[in-house]
């Protein structure tokens, strides 16, 4: 069975350390979670996240035993766990530059 | 509790090195520090492009960064040689500031004064031989790690970094907390995005406002100069690789700080005035050589490197372990990278059981151990911080 790693104990997400995993294999943890299994959702390249439990939206996502940021929609059990479904809480730089930038020209 | 064998200084400090460190004043007397270096037993040269024609605040990070490097508990004695005795940091001011601050011996040589070249070449090679003779009758003895100051830092990052070799740094770095030791986190450019964790761990509100601050202060620098070091993060690659948030990116770094309470905040190459156990942060960029330079002249005597596409950093005074997580550098880094803990990521090694390997090796090195760099004299990594132009 593949395996994602797990830094710490409350994290919800695992992160793909060996080979990619296929939507629908079954992925265990590694790490100090040992006793996770959930079925891929999706695809998950080396380096990324899936995550091991439901996050309702507007939770926080838990890796290194601390928040990453904030689901923006409803994650299931072998979602992949990215861009497209975790915001930041310290915002977007890239958003705010732009908003300071609004700022700046204004009179 | 756990002992190191280090070299007892004047100051009470302990060397994990017995260094004649030949310091060189400015750029023009870099050449001859390396030949002085290269002609006696134990020597060290330490050389930089500064010193003349900088504008005062960098004239005065200038001798910061060599005194500080000079009061390293790993220097026995120091050379310092100039060319010419101008304004600013002189050798005779670095000197000073030396044996003011550490009682240790120190020596000035003016390459004009001793009458050129040559002359001063002969001098230094005489001053030095000396220090060494005089330095080998030292021993080393067992000192308790409350004594020692742990450098981390990272770099040539990749996945494994955060997953593996930092935060296994960040367990030897709490271990060394535990036993009555300080260590040093830098890299201010990477605490954006997890301030808060950091904060939240602050002993005094003074010390999470001075965090805040470092971390803005670092940012307009970046602006003033037209880099938006905030804006792309985490940048495109950082994304395909799989990092979502910059919280994410900061966090995999700022591990290898460990989790010990924040117990004082450093100005970059600061000594910390304190010996209170716990972790110091200090301002400094992510720049490696750079920042581990600034933690050589805080004073820290060893420093754990973790990196993922592997690395040959090594600081010239300041033993300079490299971790990886990294397999695959491992193989094709193996002469300067100490430790493989890759074996955390395929489930044969707990993070626990890799910070105790990088802890056991902190100590076997503070006591004499070389480095795989050490071995190769491969010392490349000492630069000094710059605030302006040069005039």
């Amino acid at each position: 069975m593949k395996k994602v790693f797990v830094v710490e104990k409350e994290d919800n997400v695992g992160t793909a350390v060996g080979e990619a995993i296929r939507a629908g294999e079954t992925v265990g943890t590694e790490g100090r979670v040992t006793d996770v299994t959930v079925v891929a959702r999706a695809d998950i390249a080396y380096g990324h996240k899936i995550a091991l439990r439901p996050i309702a939206r507007g939770e926080q996502v838990i890796k290194y035993g601390l928040s990453i940021g904030t689901a923006t929609q409803d994650i299931l059990p072998g979602d992949h766990v990215h861009v497209h479904n975790v915001e930041s809480n310290r915002g977007r730089g890239d958003r705010a530059a732009a908003q300071a930038q609004k700022g700046a020209e204004q009179p | 509790m756990t002992e190191f064998w280090g070299y007892v200084r004047p100051d009470g400090s302990a060397g994990a090195r017995n260094h004649v460190l030949i310091l060189s004043g400015t750029v023009y007397a870099n050449k001859v520090c390396d030949k002085v270096a290269g002609l006696v037993h134990g020597a060290v040269a330490i050389t930089h492009p500064l010193g003349r024609c900088q504008v005062r605040p960098d004239l005065r990070m200038t001798r910061l960064f060599l005194s500080n490097t000079g009061i390293n508990p790993n220097v026995g004695a120091v050379v310092v040689i100039d060319h010419f005795r101008e304004e600013g940091a002189t050798a005779e001011d670095i000197a000073h500031d030396i044996q003011q601050a550490s009682g240790k011996p120190v020596a000035v040589v003016n390459i004009r004064e001793s009458g050129g070249m040559i002359a001063a070449l002969e001098q230094g090679v005489r001053y030095a031989a000396d220090f060494a003779r005089a330095l080998s009758d030292l021993r080393r003895e067992p000192v308790p790690l409350s004594r020692l100051l742990f450098g981390t830092e990272c770099g040539t990052s990749d996945t494994t970094s955060g997953l593996a070799s930092n935060p296994a740094t960040g367990i030897c770095a709490d271990r060394i907390i535990a036993e009555g030791g300080r260590a040093i986190l830098a890299e201010c450019t990477e605490w954006m995005g997890c301030e808060e964790w950091l904060t939240s761990r602050a002993a005094t509100p003074e010390i999470a406002q001075q965090i805040i601050a470092g971390v803005q202060h670092m940012e307009q620098r970046a602006l003033a100069s037209g880099e938006d070091i905030r804006g792309s993060q985490p940048t495109g690659d950082n994304m395909v690789g799989g990092l979502t948030t910059i919280e994410e990116k900061s966090m995999g770094a700022v591990k290898k700080g460990g989790s010990a309470p924040v117990v004082g905040y450093l100005e970059i190459a600061e000594r910390p005035a304190s010996t209170e156990p716990g972790l110091y942060v200090m301002y400094g960029p992510g720049h490696g050589a750079e920042s581990i330079s600034s933690m050589a002249a805080a004073g820290c005597q060893v420093l754990v490197f973790s990196t993922g596409g592997g690395h040959t950093a090594s600081h010239p005074i300041m033993p300079t372990i490299k971790v990886t997580g990294n397999a695959r550098s491992f193989e094709l880094m193996r002469d300067t990278v100490e430790l493989d803990v890759s074996g955390v990521l395929r489930g044969e090694l707990t993070l626990e059981e890799a910070g105790r390997m990088i802890f056991d090796e902190v100590v076997a090195v503070a006591s004499g151990r070389l480095t795989k760099s050490e071995a190769l004299r491969d010392d490349n990594s000492f630069a000094i911080h710059r605030v302006g132009i040069s005039i």
